[in-house]
């Protein structure tokens, strides 16, 4: 714990730590691997599962086994493992781990990354520019398509950035995690440029999904005040963005001013329906949020006041666009504009965390008593977190609405609530990073795992002869598998992926905060 | 020497202390305070001025927690007037009287466990702007208890019972409060610390800190303050001078043990 703060504080790590690992270094040394084996089995996994991901079989490539460039993918196969396999090994034999190997490991893992890159542009030069392809030879399901180059130059070069500079990377955690993940970002619409529905659906769902966890995680991990029903501020989100990008009440707002007024009209019912709750704490306010969740889709089926279109909701939703800039049918910019939105709110976010509102928070956590008495208002500390967390689902429903093109009440069922929650739970609630890898996991399982199971344990079937297994429905054993997933977490790492320092401190101890009420007499 | 002096049932008989005419920091008017139906205090009257340390003993339950409760506004009086700096602060929340310079070190501490000692004190300052101020009252803090300064970067929660005590002592004085609310200072420490941590009281009173005490040991208590209040089931049974309180019959046979 300590050691951890102190590297956090200092841009060189204390001495004889040098080269220690920390978990953001593992994590992104882990992410270049993986990027390293997705480069290099995406053609093999294309063929496999051509409708997965939006690629076709056209995107592979073959030609003749012949060519002096296989000695090259050679050479880049015996780098990848280099890279792929020795930061296993440190991890797991704890003889490797620290300084005496680690410096001169990393010189050459460094060397390794470098030539893997350079490699790899190389033989990209010469199969696309050059078009040389014959001087390779078929490398079969080996072959690569654009998307695999980039998946492996930018695995390369991310691998070059921990390796060579790993004191920095463990001294600076979350500027190097920045730096790191930043590019692949900005470059995914061109990595994948092939396959604009996978960029479209991916972008979609995960940035939305990444926002109302980053949003729930204000209220639940920042303030601490568990929220069962955040869905609601989702659908008040979603549903106003609808209103004014749509035909139902003839108004077309440009998406830049929606996402404004949507996290305007959010954040003001997040404090409205906050208010009630003040007072209660725990469990008690778990179970007011949940009639919440409960109550906002209900109201929206039953069309109040006309404005929700009723169970059938509101289609018709515009296409996004920044006024003059239409979209249309560009998922790129759609993609470009979610991901500005989503590191505006990452870094709003933390500058919040850091500053006194977040500080109040944590004392609010902690302590409400005595935080009232260190001069902390509690009624508009709390309902500025409820109202702030609201906010970003305005954001979320903006781009909700105009990537689906039609909200209904069903879209915001308590599932929404939890598997929102279950985002943050997995990467550890009240860390920011740890909710934007829990967004990825969890999205990941809805979107590719779970519709996926039902092929699988039919392919499964087939190959190990036991019919039965063809014949399970897993998209009926969703919530199961959601349920064991999260128990699983509790018990094996029950402060998340990444577990926030409060969380960590709290697992450790056993203290408990008072609530005011209660020193008051009330509650 | 029987009551000469001293008051008896709410009822001030004496105005003798030095310092009388000074301002009234605190002033409770016959307050009513009530916990859902548990009528906690009833009818109290008190006053603490400008300078003074008082001093408030009881025995368990009598109502003396709840009477600071009162003061830094965790709790609302039914009915009676509390007034700080000579005006009321009916319905200001506790946040408001915290920034009226009230500072409350409340029984059982009641640090912000998981942060550590440093955030501790600086979420005291929590709402000052004065930047210089605020060094200037850490290092203050950090003088009056060279043990905080060792243990700055440590989790509060993993302290000592007496090092807790010192963060809590600190954490309201660094809202460089006029007024110093102490629920128990000497609570479960070892009695070296407790001369050491009065010691610290009366060095904080001297630089001009209005001190207003709650302590088991009615005797030190007495002896650190200048005037004190005893509560009975809710209610101010007695109340003057200290070395009049001390030399009380009454008080020696409760409170002292003699
Ligand atoms: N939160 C509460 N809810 C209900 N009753 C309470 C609460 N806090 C205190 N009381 C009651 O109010 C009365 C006065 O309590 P208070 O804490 O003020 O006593 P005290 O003089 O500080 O006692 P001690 O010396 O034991 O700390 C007691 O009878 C107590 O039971
Ligand atoms: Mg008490």
């Amino acid at each position: 714990m300590r050691e951890l703060l102190v590297s956090l504080l200092r841009s060189e790590p204390a001495q004889g730590q040098r080269t220690k690992g920390t978990s953001v270094f593992w994590i992104l040394s882990g992410t270049a691997s993986g990027l390293l084996l997705m480069g290099w089995l995406l053609p093999w996994f294309v063929n496999a599962y051509s409708a997965g991901v939006g690629y076709s079989a056209q995107d592979v490539t073959v030609s003749p086994p012949t060519g002096v460039g296989t000695v090259l993918i050679y050479i880049l196969a015996v780098t990848m493992v280099v890279l792929v396999v020795s930061p296993l090994a440190e991890v797991l034999v704890p003889r490797l781990r620290g300084r005496r190997f680690g410096r001169t490991a990393d010189r050459i893992r460094l060397i390794a990354a470098l030539a893997g890159l350079a490699l790899t542009a190389v033989i990209w030069l010469l199969v696309s520019v050059i078009q040389e392809e014959p001087l390779f030879g078929s490398m079969g399901p080996g072959t690569f398509t654009d998307s695999a180059v980039w998946l492996t130059m930018y695995g390369y070069a991310l691998a070059a950035l921990v390796y060579g500079a790993r004191p920095w990377v463990v001294g600076r955690q979350t500027l190097a995690f920045g730096v790191a993940v930043l590019p692949f970002g900005l470059f995914l619409p061109l990595m994948f440029h092939q396959a604009p529905d996978f960029l479209l659906w991916a972008a979609g769902s995960l940035a939305i999904y990444m926002l109302l966890a980053l949003g729930l995680n204000v209220v639940v991990g920042f303030a601490g005040l568990l929220d069962l029903g955040y869905a609601a501020f989702f659908a008040i989100g979603a549903y106003a963005c609808a209103s004014f990008a749509s035909p139902i009440h003839s108004i077309h707002l440009p998406l830049w001013v929606l996402i404004f007024v949507g996290a305007a009209i959010a954040s003001t019912f997040g404090a409205i329906l906050g208010a009630p709750t003040l007072r209660l704490r725990g469990d008690y306010l778990a179970i007011v949020t949940l009639g919440f969740g409960e109550i906002i889709p209900d109201l929206a089926t039953n069309n109040v006041f006309n404005l929700t279109g009723g169970p059938n909701g509101i289609s018709g939703i515009d296409q996004p666009k920044w006024g003059f800039l239409d979209f249309g049918a560009s998922p790129r910019w759609y993609y470009w504009s979610l991901l500005l939105v989503s590191i505006a709110v990452v870094v709003l976010f933390r500058n919040i965390e850091r500053s006194r509102v977040g500080r109040a928070w944590v004392a609010l956590r902690e302590d409400e008593v005595a935080a009232a008495s260190t001069g902390i208002n509690t009624t508009t500390t709390k309902l500025l977190a409820f109202a702030i967390g609201a906010s970003v689902s305005g954001l979320a429903g903006a781009f909700y609405g105009s990537l689906v093109s039609i909200v209904s009440p069903d879209d915001f069922s308590f599932s929404v609530s939890i598997a929102v929650l279950s985002i943050i739970v997995l990467g550890g609630i009240g860390n920011i990073v740890g909710v934007i890898l829990g967004s990825f996991i969890l999205t990941f399982v809805i979107f590719w795992v779970l519709p996926n199971m039902n092929q699988w344990s039919t392919t499964l079937s087939q190959t190990v002869h036991v019919p039965a297994l063809a014949n399970i429905d897993f998209t009926s054993y969703t919530y199961i598998i959601y349920g064991i997933a999260l128990i699983l977490m509790m018990l094996l790492r029950p402060g998340g992926l990444l577990p926030s320092r409060a969380r960590r401190i709290e697992l450790e101890s056993t203290v408990e905060g008072e609530s005011l009420a209660a020193v008051q007499g009330v509650a | 020497m029987s009551t000469n002096g001293l008051s008896a049932n709410g009822e001030q008989l004496s105005a003798s202390a030095p310092g009388a005419d000074a301002g009234k920091v605190i002033e409770l008017r016959e307050i009513d305070v009530f916990y859902g139906r548990v009528n906690a205090l009833s009818k109290v009257s008190l006053e603490v001025r400008q300078g003074e340390i008082v001093a408030l003993i009881g025995s368990n339950g009598a109502g003396k927690t709840t009477t600071l409760r009162t003061i830094s506004g965790l709790i609302s009086p039914r009915s009676g007037e509390v007034r700080l700096f000579g005006n009321s602060v009916r319905g200001l929340g506790a946040e408001h009287i915290a920034r009226l310079g009230v500072g409350h070190a409340p029984e059982g501490r009641r640090l912000f466990s998981r942060m550590t000692v440093r955030e501790n004190l600086d979420m005291g300052a929590y709402s000052r702007n004065d930047r210089t101020g605020i060094r200037t009252d850490l290092e203050r803090v950090f003088t009056l208890f060279p043990r905080l300064r060792e243990r700055a970067s440590q989790l509060a929660g993993s302290l000592s019972g007496g090092e807790q005590q010192m963060v809590a002592i600190g954490r309201a004085l660094m809202s460089a409060p006029k007024v110093l609310l102490l629920d128990e200072p000497s609570l479960g420490l070892a009695p070296i610390l407790v001369d050491a941590i009065f010691e610290v009281i009366r060095e904080i009173n001297s630089k001009g800190t209005t001190i207003l005490l709650i302590e088991q040991n009615a005797l030190l208590a007495l002896k650190t303050a200048s005037r004190g209040y005893v509560l009975e089931t809710g209610s101010v049974a007695l109340s003057g001078p200290s070395a009049e309180l001390i030399a009380s019959p009454d008080i020696q046979r409760a409170y002292l043990g003699m």
